[in-house]
């Protein structure tokens, strides 16, 4: 054997296959042995390359917003409202939010962080203390406002408008939660305007639904 | 391939996680990222040589993952059911950029790749000892994106050639081809790499 018949047989070498005549050639041609011997190597050493590295923090924190986004993470609750919750989003994204929501939001955001954020060892500010979740309240007196509004206009809505809203604010309550337990939490700041522009869009299709009549 | 296991000091092994993370449950779904999220990362990396690319692959595939685990019911292990989604969607994205999960020539043109060109007189120092994970990983991620996907699924992840070549869409014969010429690529790229380091190791005793 030769160096030009020990490369063609070299893949099935590597596979295993080693003739007789293919080790009398390795014994004889330093060369060869030696690109046998490398690319052994190479391929033993590639494992190493198996779980080698972390990603950065921030794909956990993308992904986890998307998984709220979808309605995938439920806050470890099983709330059998879930699949609701993701139509509604759905629901919603068709409209665009107006000029309420942003500012809204932008105030909602900045009182949290206003009022949240640790001036220092031994503030006794009471505002300071994060409020411990609560039961859901009635619905504000301007969304009573707009159901009300629908049982006089959309009667068969009512029901639907009203779980829709409550919907809503409990997503917002939950983003506010979320920043109140950390103001520097960038994505639940996202989900609070998100939140806000959803609640939006309900108005929204409320008041164009009037006006169409 | 593991299946379900406890950490130390957690008291939640990976089985609990799923069931939990498909009632929505936050915490298993962390848990379950935490757990597999270096050996995916890895392979996307390894995959794509880039690291932004990686990190978007990462988030694509445990989303993805993520998104059906209702459907999981344990008939395979979990790591390989996402091992095998993770695959999938780098292929899908090489695809989508038009580069070649595999070269689509068994033989190139032009330079005779995968055979050794011998230097007569060249010296016959051996790899070994000479190179460490680090050079071998920059080796490995100057491949062509062809070489590096057979490489990386062969030797890295040790998938099989039928197994290869049912995901990359290529014959058995054409994945054990490519992964040759990836492994005679790399010793070059070893090579060089050495022989520049001997080079600026004597200018700079000079």
């Amino acid at each position: 054997m030769n160096c030009f018949e020990f490369e063609r047989v070299l893949p099935d070498c590597l596979e295993g296959g080693h003739t007789a005549e293919l080790q009398a050639h390795l014994n004889s041609c330093s060369a060869c042995a030696s690109l046998l011997a490398d690319l052994n190597f190479i391929s033993s050493q590639a494992r190493l390359l198996q779980d080698s590295e972390d990603p950065s923090p921030v794909v956990w924190n993308l992904l986890e917003l998307q998984l709220r986004r979808e309605g995938l993470i439920r806050d470890g609750e099983i709330r059998e409202s879930a699949p609701a919750r993701s139509s509604l989003v759905d629901f919603f994204r068709r409209r665009r939010a107006v000029w309420l929501v942003p500012v809204a939001a932008a105030l909602a955001i900045a009182a949290g962080i206003k009022l949240y954020w640790p001036t220092g060892i031994g503030d006794t500010n009471p505002v300071a203390r994060v409020a411990a979740p609560t039961p859901a309240p009635p619905l504000p007196t301007e969304d009573q406002q707009l159901i009300n509004t629908v049982a006089v206009r959309f009667p068969s809505q009512q029901a639907k408008y009203r779980k829709n809203l409550e919907d809503a604010n409990s997503y917002i309550r939950d983003a506010e939660q979320s920043i109140r337990n950390d103001p520097n939490d960038v994505y639940s700041q996202q989900l609070l305007i998100n939140a806000y522009e959803q609640k939006q869009m309900l108005y929204d299709l409320a008041v164009n639904r009037i006006g169409e009549q | 391939m593991t299946d379900a296991k406890k950490l130390q000091g957690d008291k939640l092994t990976e089985a609990e996680a799923i069931e939990r993370a498909k009632q929505g449950d936050g915490e298993a779904f962390q848990f379950l990222y935490n757990l597999h999220k270096r050996r995916v990362y890895s392979l996307c990396l390894r995959m794509t040589g880039n690291t932004a690319s990686a990190e978007d692959l990462t988030q694509e595939a445990f989303l993805q993952l993520f998104r059906k685990i209702g459907t999981f019911r344990g008939e395979s292990a979990f790591s390989t059911w996402l091992h095998r989604m993770s695959v999938n969607v780098v292929l899908m994205q090489l695809r989508k950029k038009s580069l070649p999960a595999v070269p689509i020539d068994e033989t190139m043109e032009g330079e005779d790749e995968g055979t050794v060109r011998k230097e007569p007189g060249a010296p016959d120092g051996r790899l070994a000892g000479a190179i460490d994970r680090l050079q071998l990983k920059r080796a490995v991620d100057e491949l062509p994106p062809g070489y590096r996907t057979i490489f990386v699924l062969h030797d890295v992840e040790g998938y099989e050639h039928n197994e290869i070549a049912g995901m990359v869409g290529c014959s058995i014969g054409n994945s054990k081809s490519q992964l040759h010429k990836a492994r005679i690529k790399l010793r070059e790229l070893l090579r060089m790499n050495r022989a520049e380091k001997a080079a600026t190791g004597r200018t700079g005793k000079r």
